[in-house]
């Protein structure tokens, strides 16, 4: 355990001290703050939101979730890709590795120092978000909210740690940074992207919208439709094969990470879930229902995290130093 | 107990091809042991087993007592390495450096500081404490490096291409201070080279491996005798006047087996006993030594003989 505390201060040291980690934290406290005013201004124009929709105002087209949506691989994969690689590469792990100390605690202080770099970029943010807020608005979060924030705060982190103990592996399978960095932009690509038009375009093909006339018969106009066009009625069988159509979409798109973390955060705050830059319609719910319903999301996280490290650590502890490393 | 390190069968193969092949060797306590090789004979490979680094495919081996399957973390307790191309942290000062391998050996606060000071001024970078390695010559790096396997306070050192890369003089200080720590620190010393001079003035005994195997393991002293010739030892001449009688003369002398002329130098084949017998010859004929120096077969004629012997074989 000294050991892995021992690894654990340095690599936190080299991670806060980083140009990568303090260029990525600025970035995302800019975001971050951008989308709070944007937040203030929806909450203004509509009285009685919440206070949470700072993190989630239904007008912006990026929220805070959003940002961690697409940014949240970035920032994970940034700080673990060459965790191991590039002490390989430096020569240094040689030297570490013939210290009396156990293996694992290299593999442990280096993803114990990635997440402390993480979890105080999402606390932060968020306290800014917070800080910069309340005296804007006049008024503070209630208890309810209060704690919908340190839910979603503990929901970020975890989805971050599944970026970064991805990185943390390929730093590890991968003898070369330029390899990892590769594979790293991949599972971003993957995840972020691929994954969601897979998710449309499969679903597309899969469910085929029904042959023939689909639309309904028309409503007669009432003077109420508006530049006198006529308004249709949408037949039941087409409703149907949509909302198989969404369903099977969902279910592919679940696959990804993202994906999940969007649903369950969108799901804390009480706001529905919708794609990059998509109005979200408010959708209250209490944090009991919103944890009770998205149960199954925040386990398949966490365990992913557990999973992508407890590789990596198998892989570390298999690692032998070959000759001209 | 005098052996610091004793490999057993010790074998490492990657895939079809094996680097060790049971490979026998003792390193006895006080040495400094010269491990020679060509390029990939295994040398850098069995060091790596030997600290727990790269893991044996068959045999063992015992350093400093303790069984390096068995027992990896106590050997890396007593057992320090320098690898071949290591480096510390180039972000770090050299403090900061020694700092980290102190933590990561468990050292308390006031032993590591005083350590670090000590070892500092041992390889004469008390002056740079405080600057960062990224700024250092190869040479303090490498003198950095050894003050890095000190801090544990190490029964043996393994320094694998200790002075590759770097010019004379910090060759020479390299190979000052590692002499100096066995000398004073009675610090015993495994080191790889290629540079077979620097093994011949290093060393107190060799090691020739070569596809694997081990081909030779000789004292210096020993081996010292075998290259001023032993069976086959060779004295060059140069005379003021030399004449047919007077080879004649010197090729009836006790002990001398041959005598051949070449570019007006004469080569006398025998033991060291006929060299009193070789001189008076010559002065009885009237001529006189302006030289005569005893040919010395050095490291690398020795290191090719038994290099191509195993070829050959």
């Amino acid at each position: 355990m000294a050991g892995t505390m021992t690894v654990a201060s340095k690599e936190m040291r080299d991670q806060f001290g980083s140009r990568r980690f303090l260029i990525l934290f600025g970035l995302i406290l800019v975001l971050g703050g951008l989308s709070a005013y944007q937040g203030v201004d929806f909450i203004r124009n509509n009285t009685g939101s919440s206070f949470v929709y700072i993190f989630s105002g239904a007008r912006m087209s990026f929220s805070f979730i959003q940002i961690m949506v697409f940014f949240g691989p970035i920032l994970g994969l940034a700080l673990g890709f060459d965790a191991v690689n590039k002490e390989r590469a430096n020569g240094t792990l040689s030297i570490v590795l013939g210290q009396p100390i156990y293996r694992d605690s290299v593999i442990n202080g280096k993803f114990l120092a990635g997440a402390a770099a993480l979890t105080t970029l999402v606390f932060s943010t968020i306290a800014i978000m917070c800080g910069i807020t309340i005296p804007m608005l006049g008024f503070a979060p209630t208890l309810e909210e209060a704690l919908k924030i340190v839910a979603l705060t503990l929901l970020t982190t975890v989805y971050l740690l599944i970026w970064l103990s991805l990185g943390i592996l390929y730093s590890t399978v991968f003898k070369k940074t330029s390899t990892s960095i590769l594979f790293s932009i991949a599972t971003w690509m993957t995840f972020s992207i691929v994954i969601m038009i897979l998710g449309v375009a499969l679903s597309s093909a899969l469910v085929p919208l029904p042959a023939g006339d689909f639309i309904g018969t028309p409503v007669t106009p009432d003077g109420q439709g508006g530049q006198g066009g006529q308004r249709f009625s949408v037949s039941p069988e087409y409703m149907e094969t949509m909302q198989e159509r969404q369903a099977l979409q969902t279910a592919i798109q679940r696959l990804s990470p993202t994906q999940l973390y969007q649903e369950t955060a969108s799901a804390i705050l009480g706001v529905g879930s919708f794609g990059f830059g998509r109005q979200e319609f408010a959708r209250t719910t209490t944090l009991a229902e919103a944890l009770a319903n998205n149960w199954a999301s925040i386990t398949a996280l966490s365990v992913i995290v557990v999973v992508a490290f407890a590789a990596s650590y198998m892989m570390f502890l298999r690692t032998e130093i070959r000759p001209g490393e | 107990m005098d052996n610091v390190v004793e490999t057993r069968k010790l074998t490492k193969a990657y895939g079809d091809f094996v680097a060790v092949n049971e490979l026998d060797m003792e390193v006895n306590k006080g040495e400094v042991f010269g491990f020679l090789g060509p390029n990939g004979a295994g040398k850098t490979t069995t060091i790596l087993m030997l600290m727990g680094l790269s893991v044996p495919t068959k045999g063992t081996a015992i350093v400093a007592g303790h069984d390096i399957i068995e027992d990896s973390r106590e050997v890396r307790r007593v057992a320090s390495i320098l690898p071949e191309y290591s480096s510390l942290y180039g972000d770090l000062t050299a403090w900061e450096n020694l700092d980290y391998i102190g933590r990561l050996n468990d050292q308390p606060k006031e032993e590591r500081e005083n350590r670090i000071g000590e070892m500092l001024g041992l390889v004469g970078m008390a002056n740079w404490a405080d600057s960062k390695l990224e700024s250092f010559s190869r040479g303090m790096k490498q003198r950095l490096g050894i003050a890095s396997t000190l801090m544990k306070d190490p029964q043996i050192v393994f320094l694998d291409e200790p002075t590759i890369g770097l010019d004379p003089v910090a060759t020479r200080e390299v190979r000052e201070l590692i002499m100096k720590l066995n000398r004073e620190k009675g610090l015993t010393v495994v080191m790889t080279s290629h540079l077979l001079h620097e093994i011949q003035m290093t060393c107190t005994k060799i090691g020739i491996i070569n596809r694997g195997k081990l081909i030779l393991l000789e004292s210096m002293e020993n081996l010292n005798k075998t290259m001023s010739g032993g069976e086959d030892r060779r004295v060059e001449l140069m005379l003021t006047e030399t004449t047919p009688d007077l080879v004649r003369d010197l090729e009836a002398v006790t002990g001398v087996k041959s005598v051949t002329q070449e570019n007006g130098r004469l080569y006398v084949y025998g033991n060291s006993n006929s060299d009193l017998e070789v001189s008076r010859a010559v002065t009885r004929h009237g001529s006189y030594i302006l030289m005569m120096k005893p040919r010395e077969y050095t490291l690398e004629e020795i290191f090719m003989k038994y290099y191509n012997q195993e070829v050959a074989g």
